[in-house]
């Protein structure tokens, strides 16, 4: 059993807006000045000592200030007093940079594209840039990921390409995702070891577990890969969290839990999700080391991400990573999320606490950015994505039978095949003449023919 | 062998056969609470049977991560009422992600084990029969299995089918029925219901522990001890009863029950569960579709009442032999 990794012990920047000091003021938990005395014994069956004084504690920190958050760049990209940049090369470090652009290039597209009706649904990833990008870019490529459903940039930084991510959101043949089964941002991708995203929350924790212990028992990716789990702090709240941790930690399984604590589930702040110090307090309940990061500090990020990948490997159980940050988007394209926050907040925020600015701020410090290669990839990726997007507009569906395929392997079950055979005839006697079909039938290949039969 | 023999001997058969296997739940590892996995985790080592904490949406969501990667996860719910804190993982997950992600992930590698229906004193949360619940989950299969014959091959037909399956066992026929079981490995099709007995007169179709009771209901029917005999007509004493057992409930075997009511003109569907939202309904309606103009008598459920297991009244909730011949009879002589 080891400690877990050293903690810096720096108090979490206080910004002016007093919402957000609010939002970060973490109360004392420590109930009790007296600290108990501990006698020489022990309870059979256990290594907790005896005392004689009645000692309540809640805290999972000695003084009840919460568990501090590791940084490693401050606002303006400068290297903290004691902090040790992780090793990263310039061409790796451009690389997360680069990354982190995409996401919001791609982000205000699709936004846009849903605003127009051209595609159902979208998820935006604005201000959780550094805790995707840089705990993507700490996990080794093969290493299994199970995320929630703001973690794109994972899957981008394995190589996902844009015209996957346009396929996936408008639907098309070309989805490798999930045929358009799925509504847009559920994404998967067996190629780059991200399993594919399902809507009910939580659910990916406790198959994490699972991932992870097929992995260890696996001869050729033992030792050499974890199973990353991806969730939002609300998401925590699930029974699932609980059992996920809970067999990760006790059967045990090499498993990195990654929560990106951005304050807020849809409306609900997380003063209403919960009353402990935040999720990294659960961690040591479960047995399982753990860390809180500046989530808006890539550095920090990819640092804290690796460190916890060696510890899973080298004792093949879990870790867990709280990402602190801040959800600067909307929930999603249905939530306007003014209805429950000031936008001072919002704006005070991107101003004063920009994840991709503050990386900026240090690759421009090195010598590795400049105002002209910003220009110049801003464009370049602004380029690429309405490239993808106006190729995908053009694409097709897949053939409409797809509606009845794959909910069983092998022999088709009499009822999909039946009620496909159903669908064909009501096609071909309404397929022409109703309105809500016939136009329709017009975005998918062949339009119903593989059911319909020629005309 | 006895039922839970018979279990054991499967998963010990696939085990052997396939080093991915993992067997896995509560108390599973000294040999279970209904001894299905005695002396596994000593052949097999701990890393393939082993505890689990307990949580049911835990051991699901688990399997359903084993499984995802391809290794084959035997997982056990300690009893079907039990299931329930597991069903998000395997209705939203388990019967989806096939479906979901276009066929490039899928879990067809897990079987879920779980000790179903009344026991004599269950009560309420160790009696339930929740295979309705499970019938609308399109991409699961759910089986359940009457001897230790059928116990052995059609769980070993689960464990190797390539889609999620929930594999309900009778529980009260673990000790209780035994029978010469091969010990090679076989395996028994999913999705085909088996006839046990031919005939011509009525389709009785049950599965499960109500096999039995529907065995001695066409038995009294026949043959009715002295205290009976005036209460069954002596028209009764030749009819030839077609007896069913459904053994897969999802996907059930449409075709060989419209056949059978088709030859019979009279249906009567058996099960411990309650009638309201139960699979007979399921199959009732079905039926009545497909069978409509050879139809001699309304179909009839046998069921257990809309209500829970209550402790005290077991022997007055579950369809046994007298409920099964009154139905008959109403049916013969509609």
């Amino acid at each position: 059993m080891i400690r877990p990794a050293t903690l810096h012990r720096l108090a979490y920047p206080r910004v002016s807006s007093n919402s957000l000091a609010r939002c970060r003021a973490i109360p004392k938990r420590a109930l009790s000045s007296t600290s108990p005395t501990y006698l020489n014994e022990h309870l059979p069956k256990s290594t907790s000592p005896i005392v004689s004084n009645p000692h309540f504690f809640n805290s999972v920190t000695p003084d009840g200030s919460g568990i501090p958050t590791y940084r490693v760049l401050d606002g303006s990209g400068k290297v903290l007093e004691g902090a040790e940049v992780p090793e990263v090369s310039e061409e790796m470090a451009v690389k997360m940079y680069e990354n982190m652009l995409l996401l919001p290039t791609l982000d205000n597209v699709l936004y846009n594209v849903q605003r127009q009706g051209k595609i159902s649904f979208y998820m935006t990833s604005h201000g959780e840039e550094a805790t995707i990008i840089g705990s993507a870019a700490a996990l080794d490529n093969q290493d299994e990921v199970l995320g929630q459903y703001r973690e794109m940039g994972v899957l981008l930084w394995r190589g996902f390409t844009l015209d996957n991510v346009m396929a996936q959101c408008f639907g098309t043949e070309e989805d490798i995702s999930g045929k358009g089964r799925q509504m847009p941002v559920h994404f998967g991708s067996p190629a780059h070891h991200f399993h594919t995203i399902s809507s009910p929350l939580a659910t990916q924790i406790p198959q994490a577990a699972g991932v992870a212990y097929a992995l260890k028992r696996d001869p050729e990716r033992r030792g050499k890969n974890v199973a990353a789990c991806y969730f939002g702090e609300g998401a925590a709240s699930e029974g699932d969290f609980h059992a996920g941790l809970l067999l990760a930690s006790t059967l045990p399984s090499p498993t990195v839990f990654i929560a990106r604590n951005n304050g807020f589930a849809i409306s609900t702040p997380s003063s209403e999700q919960f009353f402990g110090d935040g999720i990294a307090a659960r961690g040591p309940g479960y047995g399982i080391h753990t860390i809180r990061v500046d989530g808006n500090d890539i550095l920090a990020v990819l640092d804290a991400t690796r460190k916890a990948r060696e510890l899973s490997l080298r004792d093949g159980r879990a870790t867990l990573i709280e990402c602190m940050s801040y959800r600067v988007g909307h929930h999603s394209t249905s939530d306007d999320s003014f209805a429950y926050r000031p936008r001072s907040e919002v704006e005070d925020r991107k101003r004063i606490d920009n994840p991709t600015l503050r990386f900026r701020l240090w690759l421009e410090g090195r010598g590795w950015w400049s105002e002209e290669k910003e220009k110049e990839c801003k464009e370049r990726l602004k380029r690429d994505v309405m490239k993808s997007f106006k190729r995908a507009e053009g694409v097709k569906r897949c053939e409409v039978g797809e509606l009845f395929g794959d909910v069983y392997a092998g022999e088709e079950p009499w009822m999909q095949r039946e009620q496909r055979a159903e669908l064909a005839s009501l096609l071909r006697k309404y397929g022409k003449v109703w309105g809500p079909w016939k136009k329709e039938l017009g975005k998918f290949r062949n339009e119903g023919e593989d059911l319909m039969g020629k005309a | 062998m006895n039922v839970y023999q018979a279990v054991r001997d499967a998963m010990a058969t696939a085990m052997a056969k396939d080093d991915s296997a993992v067997v896995f739940g509560e108390d599973v590892a000294f040999g279970g609470v209904f001894r299905c996995t005695m002396g596994l985790a000593e052949e097999f080592g701990k890393e393939r049977v082993f505890n689990t904490p307990l949580t049911e949406q835990g051991i699901a969501g688990f399997g359903i991560g084993m499984a995802a990667m391809g290794h084959t996860a035997i997982a056990e719910i300690q009893f079907a009422d039990y299931i329930f804190p597991a069903f998000d993982q395997l209705v939203n997950e388990a019967a989806k992600i096939r479906y979901r992600s276009g066929n490039s992930f899928n879990v067809g590698a897990l079987t879920v084990r779980t000790p179903t229906m009344a026991v004599g004193h269950g009560g309420l949360y160790h009696s339930q029969s929740p295979e309705g619940f499970f019938m609308g989950a399109a991409g699961l299969k759910v089986v359940i299995p009457r001897s230790p014959i059928q116990a052995k091959g059609l769980l070993l037909g689960s464990i190797r089918d390539p889609n999620p399956v929930i594999f309900m066992e009778p529980k009260i026929l673990y000790r209780s029925a035994v029978e010469q079981v091969p010990i090679d490995d076989y395996e028994l099709p999913l999705g085909k219901a088996e006839i046990l007995v031919p005939g011509q007169d009525l389709t009785l179709l049950t599965w499960g522990t109500p096999v039995y009771h529907c065995e001695t209901a066409m038995h009294v029917l026949s043959n009715p001890a002295p205290e009976l005999e005036s209460l069954i007509p002596q028209s009764m004493r030749g009819v030839k009863i077609e007896l069913i057992d459904l053994r897969s409930i999802l996907p059930w075997d449409m075709e060989t029950i419209v056949e059978s009511v088709n030859r019979t003109g009279r249906l009567v569907i058996v099960h411990e569960a309650g009638m309201t939202g139960g699979v007979g309904g399921e199959i009732a309606s079905e039926i009545q579709k497909r069978c409509f103009l050879k139809l001699n008598a309304p179909v009839r459920r046998v069921t257990g009442w809309d209500v829970p297991v209550g402790l005290q009244y077991e022997k007055f909730h579950i369809p046994d032999a007298i409920r099964v011949v009154d139905a008959m009879i109403e049916t013969l002589t509609y």
